[in-house]
């Protein structure tokens, strides 16, 4: 299930799922337009997924294909999965699928895998050797796992071209270089 | 920084794995005349003039830089060797062999040494044409990743390349694993007695590629006690440091065979 202190974690639970409750339920405002103080039966609703897992173990609520699964989101990325912009979609967008996979569409489990290395071959594995101007408009289109891995590849391709150039190998500390004040 | 975890993989710098480079034996020319150095990771010779002999890559750059030796290049920097190991590796697909530190150790001796190798600057563009090759050979693997298996071998990559990828390909490895498996679970049947995932399928990424053997400490000691002695600095270290190889290293090393 993850770290539970893992940030990354957390926020991946974070986004909305539809839902619809199969009890009534009483004395939560979970709709903020409606004046009643609860929910009916069978009524449609977004929570976030950490709340929609505990009440779904309840068997309160069943949970629905979240909006970033869907349909669209499917033919985008059967079409061409390197250029879809899965951070305005969901910027955990492979965690969030293997959490909600379980719960509503079991192929949800193979889309995700499926973009990820749809993506991985298109984009990530040229991670190192892209330059600087065009890795940053690549970084938009990425969620937050991809932008792992993109830094990670870029920042050792870098420290590497750094050594290459030579340089002192002993670095002078830049708190050597300020001008003492005057002890007056 | 060696240690430093992302998300638990150690990682070095460049910097780093040229200091493990540097324990390479080469040979050099000495231009002195001095007794035998014992160092604890062993003892380097009398150096007589004109006669050569092998000492670690620092101790040469170390005795070069104050002009006391002239270093020869090693066997595989001739022009001839490094022309045919370009040729191999634009036509094949495999890694050619070449010694596994090799980035480091031309980088060194091109910046330290550069007139002691005949047709410097042609031997420098062979070498940089290699790397290219070869790095570009590592990027074809890295696209071939999808294979989900566990382990992959790569032979004949040297330090500085492995260095370059460790990080992103360690990554890469543990995403493929996690979805792959994800991909499984809602397969499984969801009963109650679930059996626990065996730890030991995780991708373990293969020994040698993420252990650089760390910091030889008795390197390290050597390199600045011998600094030390040649500027006749901190006398006290230098003392101590003579009596330890005089009296205890000679007993450690009559108590445990060679």
């Amino acid at each position: 299930m993850g770290d539970y202190y893992d940030i990354d974690d957390i926020l991946a639970e974070e986004d909305f799922v539809p839902v619809q409750f199969h009890k009534a339920v009483n004395g939560v405002k979970i709709d903020e337009s409606s004046e009643r103080g609860f929910v009916e039966q069978d009524s449609k609703a977004e929570l976030p997924f950490w709340l929609a897992r505990g009440l779904h173990l309840q068997q309160a609520i069943s949970i629905k294909v979240p909006a970033c699964f869907n349909r669209n989101t499917r033919l985008e990325i059967e079409a061409d999965a390197g250029s879809v912009d899965l951070r305005s979609r969901c910027s955990y967008f492979y965690e969030f699928g293997c959490k909600v996979a379980p719960f509503c569409d079991k192929s949800i489990g193979l889309l995700v895998s499926y973009t990820f290395k749809a993506r991985y071959k298109e984009v990530l594995y040229k991670a190192h050797t892209k330059a600087f101007a065009v890795a940053s408009k690549i970084m938009n289109f990425l969620t937050k796992e991809e932008t792992n891995l993109y830094e990670a590849a870029q920042s050792s391709m870098a420290a590497f071209r750094k050594w290459r150039m030579g340089g002192p190998r002993l670095q002078r500390a830049s708190i050597l270089g300020r001008k003492r004040k005057p002890a007056e | 920084m060696a240690g430093q975890s992302g998300s638990q993989l150690s990682l070095f710098t460049p910097d780093e794995v040229e200091f493990v480079a540097e324990d390479e034996l080469v040979e050099i020319v000495p231009n002195l005349r001095m007794d035998s150095l014992n160092f604890i990771c062993g003892d380097y010779g009398p150096f007589y003039p004109q006669i050569a002999i092998q000492v670690p890559l620092w101790l040469a750059l170390a005795l070069k830089k104050r002009g006391k030796c002239t270093i020869r290049p090693p066997q595989w920097m001739s022009i001839e060797n490094l022309t045919q190991v370009l040729e191999g590796e634009r036509e094949s697909h495999a890694f050619q062999t070449l010694p596994f530190h090799y980035v480091e150790i031309s980088r060194l001796l091109f910046d330290r040494a550069r007139d002691d190798i005949p047709d410097v600057y042609m031997v420098r563009s062979l070498v940089e044409d290699i790397r290219d090759v070869r790095f570009h050979k590592v990027e074809t693997n890295l696209e071939n990743f999808t294979n989900s298996s566990l382990v992959l071998q790569w032979k004949n990559m040297a330090a500085m390349e492995v260095n370059i990828i460790r990080a992103f390909s360690g990554r890469a490895l543990q995403a493929f694993y996690r979805h792959e498996n994800e991909q499984a679970v809602p397969d499984l049947d969801r009963t109650q007695d679930r059996q626990p995932q065996n730890l030991n399928d995780r991708p373990r990424v293969c020994r040698s590629f993420c252990c650089i053997p760390i910091f030889p400490l008795h390197h390290w000691i050597d390199k600045i006690v011998f600094i030390s002695c040649l500027l006749d600095y901190c006398p006290t270290i230098v003392f101590l440091w003579r009596a330890y190889c005089l009296f205890v290293v000679p007993l450690q090393r009559n108590l445990r065979p060679r």
